[in-house]
């Protein structure tokens, strides 16, 4: 019966695969989505000018391509891991443990994180004050303010008498999402601060503080719209009452039909992330593992080519693809420690 | 006939001209009960035909591409002969740019001129002289591709008309465009690229081949696991093995097992085959293993269904003159079963072909520029391309991913149709 | 055959008549000649349990060579369950457990050594509902002498082929068509084709269950022709419903009852002369 030699062929297949696998000729990244976009383009012009193989690319979030890249040295484990924020000490400390002593830390530049609306709706003046009152679960009483109520407000008139009336509906990332987290830190943490009554509890008690910042409400004002940023472009066309939160990328391709609110007096412009007046920004990162860059064919030349002017400069490819490009003096600096592979310091 | 005698006519017997009332009411239901079967398909034709004219009409146009002719001079100037490769071919395209438009000499003008056309043009010359190095030395008219932006326009999804500074392409670049068109040397061609290119940042560039690719390799290994394996598993439950707790057992968890949340078949599949076995991440050969995995339970369902609806007379017949166990399965009932049995691998292999949860896990969700070339080569899928061209903010992957989905609905219609055709050849006819 | 309660033993028996001694064989309950000279098949206290329902209790019959044995009685007495003992065809069913002895040429069918593949070469089997397999009429003949390598070649195996086909009297009708399917002919032709299909392997008994109770009168009466042609050749054990096939069909008759054989004889004294009340009701007609 021709059934057990399919059995044999497929269990042959997977012995003969076993040789092909010992050496991997392609670096291996995985890591924050944030990065992704740009990572990937760096990859394909990488590929495409050297001939090598193209450097492949898991969109794993910053936490998960840490956990990866920290597992180990060896041809299974990532070679670099993107970030949308600094590691932290103690994924540093799961590196050290499992033997991945050096690290290259590698910034590339900024991401904005914006607050949107269809062209066609009015432009939106907003202070991180009234976002977190908008869209926190939980808000001082303002009879009371060293209460905490369910978030009683419904327009965004309600939240500031200078905004319009219209209904508080913002679409934004779920939790699992760096932007979110960003989001989460650079806005409604930084607006929670803001009120006296918060202000004082952050002194007080600041578990109970971060969990008024973090908790996002409920009850429909804020719709969790999934990890795809086009899908809330789109519906905010549909709906030019609603707003959106996403990364600066998605706002530079569709400026055609959606534009960014000012917050705190600044608009989301390129140039005003660049040089930090746009209050809601992050720089981006990757990491590389040094060990693996003599092992692993490419990784020298994959750094170059992100490190070169023609990609993460003010007027490299990347800009085009919406990332914010670092200071020349900083580019610099960083390109002298990535060409010379100086490690991080392991605390 | 009088009153009376209707009357007792009607109790005694049912009146054939006149139903009863109660017959009148059971008609009514059964009518009822066609409408909303009848009302229940029309609804989902409906759907189905609105997803359809929903994808085509935003996919189509992916099939096309905006190219623009330049005369390129292969001046013998750039070429180094032991080295065509490293060529500067950008500056060809951009030679071709300013000769055509020798009036842009502005740094930032040239700057919005070259972004008209795709990163990709330069690649497209490398891959012709190396092809043919006698084009060194020569002058060429080359149909180049366009930049995503200049595609979208073209294609009209980008406004002409709104204000200058919300448009990705400025009054400037419109003029040049125009002016290109009017030479003939604009057009929207056929989108080859599309069909022989793997992944790509740029829209324009991007192509699916890597993700089919990538798909038949996981599914062939899926395939060859998960149809002896589950054929045999079925074959072992429903014929041979003895009716106790612990058959039941299997059964009870097979059956749980078609249920399980495929991102489970995932992790399961980073355990054992990665971190076990060390098999390379992002590889059809894993993917292809979880796969298997996650139709299995659906083939031995499916499997077993077969092999029950084969009538015992059958088997009687054979075993009646003396053939074995074994004999009688493979010779008699497989035979029959296996259209049956085919039907329910089709559905675990559409079922898997549609899969990226457990496809996440194991590394498949990634940027692979490279088209696979064999089991162990890292390999995107079609539904992971759709889903990482969804999320991709250039505007131009909006039509891609729509494409991409015509091709994953094209692919899964020829392995149903594949299925039918198997299916009729195995039939055995009554 | 002479008419006796307990029958001439052959010496291969003689043992068994020893481990039955102690029960007097003037009380067993079956009545008339359930023993016969030189028989090809002896059952000597069989019972067959479906997990724990006794089916059959203590039947004890013979099975003559070149004659028909026929089985009646009402629905549910165990004539089926019997026949199918014959050819261990109860073996498919999980629950079913068969007690007693059933000798082929003296074997004992159940010995733990005998192998059910060779048996049931040798006692074939027919059954109610025609069950040609969905193949070629020339497949359908030809797949017993091809699992039992009966053939070295393909000449010997049409020949197999050919008169088996004859034997069943379906060579006329069929040998234009023999690649076409065996289920494409009529249900009386399909039942000849699974008669044809059980003596291509050269079987020294044919079982067959109610093998006409799903054709029409005509082709019915060609497969009783059959029978009679066949008994030439074959022992046959039918179960039957009609009794007037019972008595167009058989030399010998058999009546069950709820599990138990009640009367054997020649068929046409049973019909005739029932000793038994059971048989006698039966017979007339009472119930059934």
């Amino acid at each position: 019966m021709n059934v057990s030699h399919l059995v044999a062929a497929a269990g042959l297949t997977i012995l003969m695969a076993g040789p092909a696998m010992a050496a991997r000729d392609y670096i291996s990244i995985v890591g924050s989505s944030t990065v992704y976009p740009f990572s990937t383009v760096v990859a394909e012009q990488y590929g495409k000018s050297s001939g090598a193989k193209t450097p492949k690319i898991e969109s794993t979030g910053t936490g998960g391509g840490f956990k990866l890249f920290c597992g180990g040295v060896g041809v299974d484990h990532p070679d670099i891991s993107n970030a949308s924020r600094a590691i932290k000490e103690s994924e540093m400390k799961t590196c050290a443990d499992n033997g991945v002593k050096e690290i290259v830390e590698v910034k590339i530049g900024y991401d904005g994180i914006v607050l949107a609306n269809a062209k066609a709706a009015p432009e939106f003046k907003v202070s991180r004050k009234d976002i977190f009152l908008a869209l926190a679960k939980e808000v001082p009483d303002p009879k009371d303010p060293a209460k905490l109520i369910a978030n009683p407000y419904k327009t965004w008139k309600e939240v500031n008498a200078e905004l319009p009336d219209s209904k508080i509906e913002v679409l934004g990332p779920p939790p699992t999402s760096g932007t979110r987290d960003a989001f989460v830190e650079l806005v409604m943490e930084v607006g929670a601060e803001k009120i006296d009554s918060l202000k004082a509890m952050k002194k007080a008690d600041a578990k109970a503080f971060a969990k008024v910042f973090q908790t996002v409400r409920e009850d429909g004002a804020y719709v969790e719209a999934g990890e795809n940023d086009n899908l809330i472009v789109q519906k905010l066309q549909a709906n030019p009452k609603a707003m959106g939160i996403f990364g600066f990328s998605f706002l530079d391709q569709n400026a055609d039909v959606i534009k960014g609110s000012v917050i705190d007096g600044k608009g989301p412009s390129y140039d005003a992330i660049a040089d930090g007046s746009y209050p809601v920004s992050r720089p981006l990162f990757f990491y590389v593992k040094k060990a693996h860059v003599e092992v692993i064919p490419g990784i020298k030349g994959f750094l170059a080519e992100f490190t070169n002017d023609k990609a993460w400069g003010k007027d490299g490819y990347l800009a085009d693809k919406g990332l914010i490009a670092m200071p020349d003096a900083e580019r610099k600096k960083v390109a002298e420690s990535v060409a010379n592979l100086t490690p991080m310091a392991m605390k | 006939m009088n009153d009376n005698g209707t009357q007792t006519a009607m109790n005694a017997r049912p009146d054939l001209l006149a139903p009863a009332s109660d017959l009148k009411r059971r008609y009514r239901t059964d009518k009822w009960f066609q409408r909303i079967g009848l009302g229940a398909i029309a609804l989902s034709l409906a759907f189905i035909a609105l997803l359809f004219f929903h994808i085509v009409r935003e996919g189509h146009s992916a099939f096309v591409r905006t190219n623009i002719m330049l005369d390129i001079d292969f001046a013998e100037k750039h070429f180094v002969k032991e080295n065509l490769a490293a060529a500067d071919y950008t500056a060809l395209v951009k030679h071709a740019l300013t000769e055509t438009f020798p009036e842009v000499v502005d740094r930032r003008d040239k700057r919005q001129l070259f972004s008209l056309l795709s990163s990709g043009a330069a690649y497209q010359l490398r891959e012709m002289v190396l092809a043919n190095p006698r084009l060194i030395g020569t002058r060429q008219q080359v149909w180049l591709p366009a930049d995503d932006d200049v595609d979208m326009l073209q294609k009209g999804k980008i406004d002409r008309d709104l204000p200058e500074e919300n448009r990705r392409i400025n009054d400037r670049q419109l003029s040049w465009l125009d002016t290109l068109a009017s030479q003939g040397r604009l057009e929207t061609q056929f989108n080859t690229a599309f069909f022989t290119g793997g992944d790509s940042r740029e829209p324009e560039l991007a192509g699916v081949l890597g993700a089919v690719k990538g798909t038949m390799l996981t599914l062939v290994i899926t395939l060859m696991l998960s149809f002896p394996v589950g054929v045999a598993a079925a074959i072992y439950l429903e014929e041979f093995a003895p009716q106790n707790r612990w058959t039941d057992l299997i059964e009870v968890n097979i059956n749980n097992l078609a249920a399980v949340p495929s991102i489970i078949f995932g992790l399961l599949g980073l355990a054992v085959f990665i971190n076990f076995f060390g098999l390379p991440r992002s590889t059809p050969i894993v993917g292809g293993l979880v796969l298997a995995l996650l139709t299995l339970p659906t083939i031995i369902i499916a499997g077993r269904a077969a092999l029950k609806s084969v009538p015992p007379s059958i088997r009687e017949a054979a075993l009646g003159i003396g053939a074995s166990k074994m004999q009688t399965v493979v010779h008699h009932v497989l035979p029959l079963a296996l259209p049956g049995m085919l039907t329910g691998t089709i559905i675990g292999m559409a079922h898997a072909l549609g899969e990226t949860a457990p496809l996440l896990m194991i590394g498949m969700v990634a940027f692979i520029a490279d088209v696979p070339g064999s089991i162990g080569d890292p390999a995107a899928v079609l539904p992971v391309q759709i889903y990482l061209w969804a999320d991709s903010p250039e505007r131009g992957f909006t039509e891609k991913t729509s494409a991409a989905i015509i091709i994953l609905l094209a692919f899964l219609m020829t392995m149903n149709s594949l299925a039918i055709y198997l299916r009729k050849r195995f039939e055995i006819k009554w | 055959m002479t008419e006796q309660t307990f029958p001439l033993y052959g010496g291969k028996a003689a043992s068994l008549q020893e481990r039955l001694g102690d029960a007097s064989p003037q009380e067993r309950k079956t009545v008339g000649t359930p023993f016969v000279d030189d028989p090809r098949m002896t059952c000597r206290e069989v019972d067959v349990f479906y997990g724990g329902k006794q089916a059959i209790s203590k039947v004890s019959i013979d099975i003559g060579r070149n004659q028909v044995l026929a089985m009646i009685g009402p629905s549910g007495c165990g004539k089926s369950t019997f026949l199918r003992c014959l050819n261990r065809m109860n073996d498919t069913v999980g629950a079913c457990r068969v007690e007693g002895e059933i000798r082929l040429d003296g074997i004992n069918i159940y010995d733990p050594t005998v192998d059910v593949v060779p048996l049931r070469a040798r006692v074939g089997m027919v059954f109610q509902k025609p069950n040609p397999f969905p193949k070629s009429i020339y497949d359908n003949v030809a797949y017993g002498p091809r699992i039992h390598g009966l053939t070295k070649d393909k000449n010997e195996l049409d020949e197999i082929v050919e008169t088996s086909l004859h034997k069943a009297g379906l060579w006329e009708e069929v040998k234009d068509r023999l690649r076409e399917p065996g289920t494409g002919l009529s249900g009386g032709q399909q039942q000849r084709l699974c008669i044809a299909r059980a003596i291509a392997v050269s079987p020294e008994v044919i079982l067959m269950d109610e093998p006409c109770s799903a054709l029409d009168p005509i082709a019915t009466a060609k497969v009783e022709e059959l029978i009679a042609e066949l008994r030439t050749q074959y022992s046959i054990v039918i179960v039957t419903h009609a009794m007037q096939q019972a008595s167009r069909v058989s030399q010998r008759t058999a009546y069950f009852h709820l599990g138990d054989l009640i009367e054997v004889g020649p068929t046409e004294r049973i019909f005739t002369n029932p000793r038994h009340k059971l048989t006698e009701d039966y017979i007339t007609g009472r119930f059934g």
